[in-house]
């Protein structure tokens, strides 16, 4: 009788409904996450891919995508790619998102118009962004000719100098909608006294933004950076649409780089391999949003 | 009372169902994965089902999958107990299924059969569908690439005859270039992936290597030459990220005066090209010296775990005899020598066939190797990080050789 009145309504049920989610997220999450790191340290073959037994390959997955020419550059290309998306993401965001909080006529319609970016496909902003990238006959470059900052087309996707910042564009587009959405709901959350009572001893516009704003921001930037960490690190779409990681892997970054070993060299272990070493960068960042989301219950 | 009526009822009607079974005997399902019929009817789905209608003990499930995600599936499929009976795969990817023993051997089934005869197919399509003398599959069509010209901008710069040596075409492309009217010289696909290796290697081959030999002095040269046509902007530097399709797409609009491409741009080019055109054998490294040229195009093939191999021979055999009709209905080139294609009553299509059937006699297979994709890799990757200028084009041949290496040995 005691355990299912416990069940019902005492700490049983609590304990109950956390079960029933962390068995959830094993079997969706944790299995292929444990399957996918068992595969990177073993010799995988195209016909044993179902297989969970195979022969032991010890570290040297690892050791062999190390020693692919093309590592450091992807790992370059990486950090270039998920830096800049993030700066460009947030600063961006965050000036659109106090830009829009001024609350002008219109404002909410227009603040609406941007999520249009966020509903895209990956897959269909990378073709959209193709096109304006396009060196011979782009949108941006005519615009770029037109208002006379250069004379010659510049060939976004073609130039190993410029291709990851082609990617990096489109993905600061991509994501700029989520961070000015994240960033508003934090700012409307500000009690509008404090400012009116700063105003009131005599704080200018630069002093409120540093002394008011931001530190109430805290848990929400914390957040938005490190949600957008996890989401650029995901951000795949966007490199099979415009560059396929070219040319001469300027532009592969290390999510592409995973998929295009497994499914495009059927290397499945290596494949795994860099996975598991983006998964570890995924998990520093989860560490710092949980962080951040915890300080923000307690504050 | 009731009941026992009922079974009985159920008793009557469970044997009048075996009755039927042993009487009409099921008809047998045959699986067929292919990338045609997506947009419009293409060969493997027009031929399946006209098999399917004709013959009542088989019925074919036909499934559409894109290109990109054809190999994975079929993998997949197979790694899982789930794969098709017959597939038909793009012919560099095919040692990778029959070197694992994933495709049936039908060496002797070929022997005898009355309608698949093998000294009919060309060369370069049987030998990638062999794999250790033995015969996995059967050549579904053919392709190669040759070079197209605009002849109108060619009379414009005053030239008389169509490049027959790469110093040529690039002494033409500079001649052709004309920054004004936005006009390159010429337009090829240098992409990284799979287009980038099959317009490379033919140069590679002509200077005597192989994809086992890639750095010899004729490939080094060539990659000189190009990167000086996109150095100069005789070629537009785009030839780096663009497919086949968009830069041949550069020719159809009059902005490139000649596109390295294939014959599946012949349609499109007689629909949309609003200039006088003509196809020339891709050039040679030296006058006279040796051809060489890609080759494209699929095979079928059935899988080892079939458990209808005789049905699924009957169905690769009603494919191969209907051959003739895939230049006519479909535009794409029976891989036999025995079928003439017939005139269109276009003198520019007929004009442009007949060169790819010439070139078509100078195409090699990529391959076969079970592991193309990485040696592919290899030399795409070289060929850009030449072009670019990341690396001299002899010590990225030189890199690509090393990883070629690794891997074919």
């Amino acid at each position: 009788m005691k355990p299912l009145s416990s069940l019902r309504d005492g700490i049983g049920f609590d304990l109950a409904l956390v079960g029933a989610a962390l068995l959830f997220l094993f079997l969706l999450a944790g299995l292929p996450l444990v399957y996918n790191v068992l595969m990177s340290f073993q010799q995988v073959d195209m016909f044993t891919l179902n297989a969970l037994i195979r022969p032991f390959a010890g570290f040297q997955n690892y050791i062999d995508v190390y020693r692919q020419p093309e590592f450091w550059l992807v790992a370059k290309n990486t950090f270039i790619f998920v830096f800049f998306s993030i700066l460009g993401q947030f600063t961006l965001g965050f000036a659109l998102a106090l830009f829009f909080a001024k609350d002008f006529a219109g404002a909410r319609v227009i603040r609406g118009l941007f999520l249009v970016s966020w509903v895209m496909p990956g897959l269909v902003v990378g073709a959209i962004w193709s096109w304006i990238l396009a060196g011979d006959f782009g949108v941006l470059n005519a615009i770029l000719k037109g208002i006379g900052i250069i004379d010659s087309p510049m060939f976004w996707k073609s130039d190993p100098s410029l291709s990851i910042w082609s990617v990096v564009i489109a993905n600061i587009w991509l994501g700029l909608a989520f961070n000015m959405l994240l960033l508003s709901v934090g700012l409307a959350a500000i009690p509008r006294d404090i400012y009116e009572a700063a105003e009131l001893d005599g704080a200018n516009a630069w002093e409120r933004f540093y002394t008011i704003t931001l530190p109430m921001m805290r848990s929400t930037i914390g957040a938005v950076l490190a949600l957008g960490t996890i989401g650029t690190l995901q951000q795949f779409d966007l490199f099979p649409a415009l560059t396929e990681g070219g040319p001469a892997n300027s532009s592969n970054v290390a999510q592409f780089w995973s998929w295009q070993m497994s499914f495009k060299l059927y290397d499945f272990a290596k494949g795994a391999t860099i996975s598991v070493m983006l998964f570890v960068i995924v998990l520093f960042a989860s560490i710092i949003y949980v962080r951040s989301t915890r300080h923000e219950v307690r504050g | 009372m009731k009941n026992f009526r009922l079974s009985l009822l159920a008793c009557v009607a469970l044997g009048g169902i075996g009755f039927a079974n042993s009487a009409f005997a099921d008809p047998v399902t045959l699986k067929v994965w292919s990338i045609d019929g997506d947009d419009r009817p293409g060969i493997a789905d027009t031929f399946s089902k006209e098999f399917d209608e004709m013959n009542d003990d088989i019925t074919i499930e036909y499934r559409y999958l894109p290109f990109d995600d054809l190999v994975n599936e079929t993998l997949r499929a197979y790694a899982t107990g789930n794969a098709p009976d017959i597939v038909s795969l793009d012919n560099p990817d095919f040692a990778l299924f029959s070197s694992r023993g994933a495709m049936l051997d039908i060496t002797d089934r070929i022997a005898n059969s009355d309608i698949i005869n093998a000294d009919n197919f060309f060369e370069g399509p049987l030998n990638s569908v062999t794999w250790d003398g033995k015969y996995y599959g059967i050549p579904k069509y053919t392709d190669t690439i040759a070079v197209f010209y605009n002849k109108d901008l060619f009379e414009k710069a005053g030239i008389d005859h169509p490049p027959q040596t790469w110093a040529e075409f690039a002494e033409d492309a500079e001649k052709l270039t004309d920054p004004e009217n936005n006009v390159y010289g010429a337009t090829f696909s240098a992409r990284a992936g799979e287009e980038g290796t099959f317009q490379f290697l033919p140069i590679i081959q002509m200077s005597g290597g192989s994809f086992k030999n890639v750095n010899t002095d004729g490939a080094v040269e060539m990659l000189e030459t190009w990167k000086k046509m996109i150095d100069n902007g005789w070629v537009s530097k785009d030839v780096l990220s663009l497919g086949q399709w968009d830069s041949t797409g550069t020719f159809n609009s009059g902005n490139a005066a000649m596109a390295v491409s294939g014959n599946w741009e012949i349609d499109r080019m007689v629909e949309d090209a609003d200039f006088d055109w003509g196809v020339t054998l891709l050039p040679t490294l030296e006058e006279g010296g040796d051809r060489s040229s890609a080759l494209g195009g699929f095979d079928w093939g059935i899988m080892s775990t079939t458990k209808h191999p005789d049905e699924a021979f009957r169905a690769l055999e009603y494919f191969d005899s209907q051959a003739d009709r895939l230049y006519d209905e479909f535009g794409y080139v029976a891989p036999r020598s025995d079928i003439e294609i017939k005139p269109s009553g276009n003198a520019k299509k007929d004009e442009a066939i007949a060169v790819f059937l010439d070139q078509l006699q100078y195409a090699q297979p990529r391959g076969p190797h079970p592991d193309w994709q990485k040696i592919s890799k290899a030399i795409y990757d070289a060929e850009q990080a030449a072009l670019t200028g990341q690396m001299s084009p002899r010590d990225a041949l030189d890199q690509a050789q090393a990883t070629i290496e690794t891997i074919v040995n």
